[in-house]
């Protein structure tokens, strides 16, 4: 009896998430590894970070605060996955939505509940118009996306580092602007009305793609553009519409930071969260719902990374702690397809 | 006449840092493989560069060591998406993340630190005393010959005169076909990816040690993702990749200029000249040069893994 390698055309979603189980273990392995040949003890930091991070309201509320922007961006990746795009620019849209809801909230005078409506719509219309350049040129002149929408994350740190520090700065601070006025309501501790909205886009954005006429199309489009070309389904409008929308939750994101967690507008005030959402949905595999799961393991592992800084780790290294997980993923992905057979003789 | 000779001088120090990078992606997209991973490595190859410096006084050394870090990661990258074939994309931002917060991590005791030596510049006789030029480029430190001369000249007669260049470019557009006619798609692809990857840490090598001279978190901004896409600028060629990197470079000049004479435009604006340049070079040819595209397009099997036995 013989047993041969062989590569199948797709995988089943329980080995896909075997592959990302056994990638994110292994990641773990070596960064405990990492941690200590460099002199400390894991067990020690990995009881710190459960004890007060699950095991510790106050540490699950800061688990839920970084939560809602991660999920966000994470969907906003997942959205453009669904027909065939990457948005590596959720960075810059969430930069570009917390600009817009800032500049409404400081500067248009309004009632406290039509100034948090009026900073929503503007923080959707934002991430919207920031994605709109690149858009436009995937659609109508075949450029790719992933540079165009990254270029403008730069572009989008700039903008909001120089009005921070800038024309907005606040004469106390100086790197950051005054107080926004108006502020989401908070429900529990430090989680205001905004977590309940991010988990109801996800969902509705997961019930349309999967129940409509619209849903079915994109998807089509997504995964064979020329058949659906042949179908009659206008794959460019389609194409359009997602990638606006895509920007669209991530510049809703930047909102939700500015008027429920952060309060005013300062640089860096996206955290890498834009470059995080990506690993979000690719451990999501592009579900909207696994988005919802993922989006609260990511928050752990980045809430980890600001619990330990008291330990003398940094968040650079969670950054290069969620590279290798990435990294790890993709493998696995591959590997998910391979199936060990054994030959009838 | 002095404004010219300045703005030239910046542009071929600072270009240096793309048109490196944007050489090493050329080598690694022409096989067909898309490395998205450049800002990361250039992160490594940065921060290596201080250190072997710190340690040895030998910026050659530490550039070495750089060119070293580049290679040791891309071979890591090649053996994930050319040996096992995994998506380029994921593999590519993965190693952008890795690369950025492991030198931000190892990086913090070199922070604001400057180079305890440098590549310092040389004046070649006679060739120094052309006008503008002389100075602008001939009084230069040594890298600059070896990223705007040695390296065009030496891969473009490699790529497109010798029977390698053409095995090399056939990998890259036909990888079926190639490995029909008895070439090694992996080994080949595998060598240039991390050769292209070398090239990148070396370009972070050459920014902390000739350019900048220091480390600090946001030293490469994004440098390694223009780039890459400079390098869809320069039709997947090595010499106009590097006359993109001192294109570049003139844009960053105009940057610095207009900061020391006190423009009346924010210097955050400036910064951002880089940035938007880019994204319209990328636009802009597409739409522009319709007939050109057949010259400048990309290898046809860019991105894609190749898989003998499937088809």
């Amino acid at each position: 009896m013989a047993y041969r390698i062989q590569r199948l055309p797709s995988s089943t979603p329980l080995i896909a998430f075997a592959a990302r189980v056994i990638a994110v273990v292994l990641a773990l392995l070596v960064t405990a590894l990492i941690l200590v040949i460099t002199g400390h003890n894991p067990f020690e930091l990995a009881g710190e970070v459960l004890s007060s991070s699950l095991f510790d309201s106050f540490g699950l509320q800061d688990l839920g605060v970084i939560f809602m922007p991660l999920m966000l961006t994470g969907l906003s990746v997942a959205i453009g996955q669904q027909i065939g795009a990457w948005n590596i620019g959720a960075e810059g849209q969430f930069y570009a939505g917390a600009f817009a809801a800032t500049a409404i909230g400081l500067f248009i005078p309004a009632p406290d509940w039509l100034s948090l409506i009026l900073m929503g719509v503007g923080g959707f219309a934002a991430g919207a118009i920031w994605i709109l350049v690149p858009t436009l040129a995937k659609a109508y002149a075949d450029v790719s996306e992933l540079i165009s929408t990254l270029l403008l994350n730069f572009v989008a740190a700039l903008l909001v580092y120089y009005v921070a520090t800038g024309p907005w700065h606040d004469r106390m601070t100086n790197s950051a602007t005054p107080k926004v006025a108006a502020e989401i309501p908070e429900f529990w501790g430090a989680i205001h009305w905004g977590f309940p909205i991010a988990i109801l886009i996800a969902i509705v954005l997961a019930l349309v793609l999967s129940n409509t006429k619209w849903g079915y199309e994109v998807r089509l489009s997504g995964s064979n553009p020329s058949a659906a070309k042949y179908a009659g389904i206008p794959v460019r409008r389609h194409l359009i519409m997602v990638m606006l929308l895509s920007g669209a939750i991530a510049g809703f994101a930047g909102m939700l930071e500015v008027a429920g967690t952060v309060h005013r507008l300062q640089g860096g005030i996206s955290n890498n969260y834009g470059y995080i959402g990506i690993m979000v949905a690719v451990l999501a595999r592009g579900s909207l719902i696994g988005v919802i799961f993922t989006g609260a393991f990511m928050a752990f592992i980045q809430n980890s990374g600001i619990i330990l800084q008291t330990q003398g780790l940094t968040t650079s290294a969670v950054l290069a702690m969620t590279g290798l997980i990435l990294f790890l993923t993709a493998i696995g992905e591959e590997l998910s397809y391979y199936r060990i057979t054994r030959d009838k003789v | 006449m002095d404004l010219i000779t300045g703005l030239l001088t910046t542009a071929f120090l600072a270009g240096g840092v793309l048109a490196l990078a944007a050489i090493g992606e050329v080598l690694a997209e022409r096989v067909g493989v898309v490395n998205l991973g450049v800002e990361g490595l250039m992160a490594m190859g940065a921060l290596t560069g201080i250190a072997a410096v710190t340690a040895t006084h030998s910026p050659v050394l530490g550039f070495l060591a750089a060119l070293a870090v580049g290679a040791i990661f891309g071979a890591v990258f090649a053996f994930a998406t050319v040996m096992i074939k995994a998506n380029q994309v994921l593999c590519g931002l993965a190693l952008t993340l890795m690369g950025t917060g492991l030198a931000q991590t190892i990086g913090r005791s070199y922070s604001g630190m400057p180079a305890v030596a440098t590549f310092e510049p040389i004046s070649i006789p006679l060739l120094s005393d052309i006008p503008i030029l002389g100075k602008a480029f001939f009084s230069q430190n040594i890298l600059i010959y070896l990223i705007y001369l040695i390296l065009p000249i030496g891969l473009s007669y490699l790529m497109f005169y010798t029977r390698h260049g053409m095995n090399m470019r056939a990998v890259g557009e036909n990888p079926a076909a190639a490995d029909a006619a008895g070439i090694s798609v992996n080994t080949i692809r595998f060598c240039y990816v991390t050769a292209g990857a070398a090239l990148a840490g070396g370009a972070g090598g050459y920014l902390t040690l000739a350019f900048v001279p220091s480390w600090s978190d946001g030293v490469i901004a994004g440098r390694g993702w223009i780039a890459v896409a400079l390098v869809i600028f320069a039709g997947y060629r090595p010499g106009m990749a590097a006359l993109s990197g001192l294109l570049f470079g003139l844009i960053t000049a105009l940057g610095f200029v207009g900061q020391a004479r006190g423009w009346p435009v924010a210097p955050a604006f400036l910064s951002m000249l880089p940035y938007l340049g880019t994204l319209g070079f990328i636009i802009v040819p597409v739409i522009a040069w319709q007939k050109m595209r057949r010259a400048m397009a990309a290898p046809a099997a860019l991105g894609e893994p190749y898989y003998r036995n499937v088809r």
